[in-house]
């Protein structure tokens, strides 16, 4: 909205024209974002705790974690809110993939919702029965899978593009390409809900993985950089850099009241959206193998579920003391700063690794 | 006339002893308010 007022005032005042430029709209969009969570962040966390909106926590888990029963949690939705406003005020709204980014994420926040509303308001503590809820991140997500398929403009908008070798693309056929949208979609949205289970975890990893994503989007929407740098070129992908500094700066902003010891969790409807969201910005720059290396916090938390699991219905023996894998290291003595900062610090490696494949090939 | 500005020397110090109760937040805190006057620096490249 904003853009399209600057772009008719720049007709009459040149210097209005500034905001043409997808990197300064970014950083505004940023710092958008982090002002509204900021303002509406500790009114949201008042209503919340005077509605007993509060987290149950599970009685088998770090006795640590006892103490955080009864805490605020939804504040995901103040994340929601605080993007897809941003991103409204921001973006080009005549560019289809912000859309499908935008309702990607909410959608999944939806989903989440409900479930939230279920455990917590009407402590249903099964919350949305999990077959219902993969159904309709199932729904959502191969909606997008076979909208981006069939938008798909050039062949290089479906191929599977392998980081870090020159050249090395994998043509997909139409199923194959909207099994892996599908998978990236829901398994980044559960991924980030995982990992979800300590103050700060998710959410840091979550703001790093959106400004790779945005840098990304930013090459692949430019014709002149992506063929420098070898990336696909996609018309439009441009403003999900936009989406993604939006993300970016509520995440950032969402951190102030969720870092330890948390004054409000984002619950479901933060996770699954959030998740969701990076999928589909990675399927749209065709980044997938990309966002699996950047996201592997979350995509080792997966799989220590996924192994821990296995392994006692299998061998009746458990591989960690506990899953997901962050509840291993706190019964292993680890402070939960400690398990979050050294989290964060890992996937600051991780991200870095997956910007290094812009150039290295 | 013997007058201090903050609680302690160091703003950190000042923000423990005063109404940041929950002073396990500040480093955290103190991190985002770094990144957020990176990115304001950062957006000076453009307008100009």
């Amino acid at each position: 909205m904003l853009l399209w007022l600057f772009q008719q005032l720049g007709q009459d005042i040149r210097a209005f024209n500034v905001f043409n430029y997808l990197t300064l709209r970014a950083v505004l969009a940023t710092l958008t974002a982090l002002t509204i969570s900021f303002i509406v962040g500790p009114a949201v966390i008042r209503r919340l705790t005077a509605l007993k909106i509060g987290q149950s926590v599970r009685s088998d888990g770090p006795q640590t974690h006892l103490v955080k029963a009864g805490t605020p949690t939804m504040g995901g939705a103040l994340i929601l809110v605080s993007v897809a406003v941003t991103t409204l005020l921001w973006a080009d709204l005549s560019n289809d993939y912000v859309w499908v980014a935008l309702l990607t994420l909410l959608g999944f926040g939806v989903i989440g919702w409900v479930d939230d509303w279920r455990k917590v308001v009407e402590k249903n503590s099964r919350g949305l029965p999990s077959r219902w809820k993969y159904f309709w991140q199932s729904v959502i997500g191969l909606a997008v899978a076979a909208y981006l398929w069939q938008t798909a403009s050039l062949p290089a908008h479906t191929e599977l593009i392998i980081p870090f070798l020159k050249h090395a693309t994998l043509a997909l056929p139409a199923a194959a390409f909207i099994a892996l949208a599908y998978f990236v979609v829901v398994g980044a949205s559960n991924a980030v809900n995982l990992t979800d289970g300590l103050d700060g975890l998710a959410i840091l990893p979550t703001v790093m993985v959106a400004s790779a994503l945005a840098i990304f989007a930013y090459v692949a929407g430019n014709a002149v950089f992506s063929k420098y740098l070898g990336v696909p070129f996609v018309p439009g992908a441009g403003e999900l850099a936009i989406f993604c500094a939006a993300m970016a700066g509520a995440g950032l902003a969402f951190l102030w009241f969720n870092a330890y010891p948390a004054e409000v969790f984002m619950g479901d409807v933060g996770a699954l959206a959030l998740g969701a969201a990076l999928g589909v910005v990675a399927v749209i720059v065709r980044q997938e193998i990309v966002l699996f290396i950047m996201c592997g916090v979350f995509v080792a938390e997966t799989l220590s579920v996924m192994v821990q699991v296995a392994s006692f219905k299998l061998t009746g023996k458990r591989v960690f003391r506990m899953a997901p894998i962050h509840h291993h290291y706190e019964l292993k003595g680890w402070k939960e700063n400690q398990v979050v900062v050294r989290f964060w610090i890992i996937s600051m490696m991780l991200v870095l690794i997956g910007l290094s494949s812009l150039k290295l090939r | 006339m013997k007058r201090t500005t903050g609680r302690f020397g160091g703003d950190s110090r000042a923000g423990e002893a005063g109404t940041l109760r929950r002073h396990q937040n500040l480093p955290v805190r103190f991190w985002i308010i770094s990144m957020m006057l990176v990115l304001i620096g950062f957006s000076s490249l453009k307008p100009r």
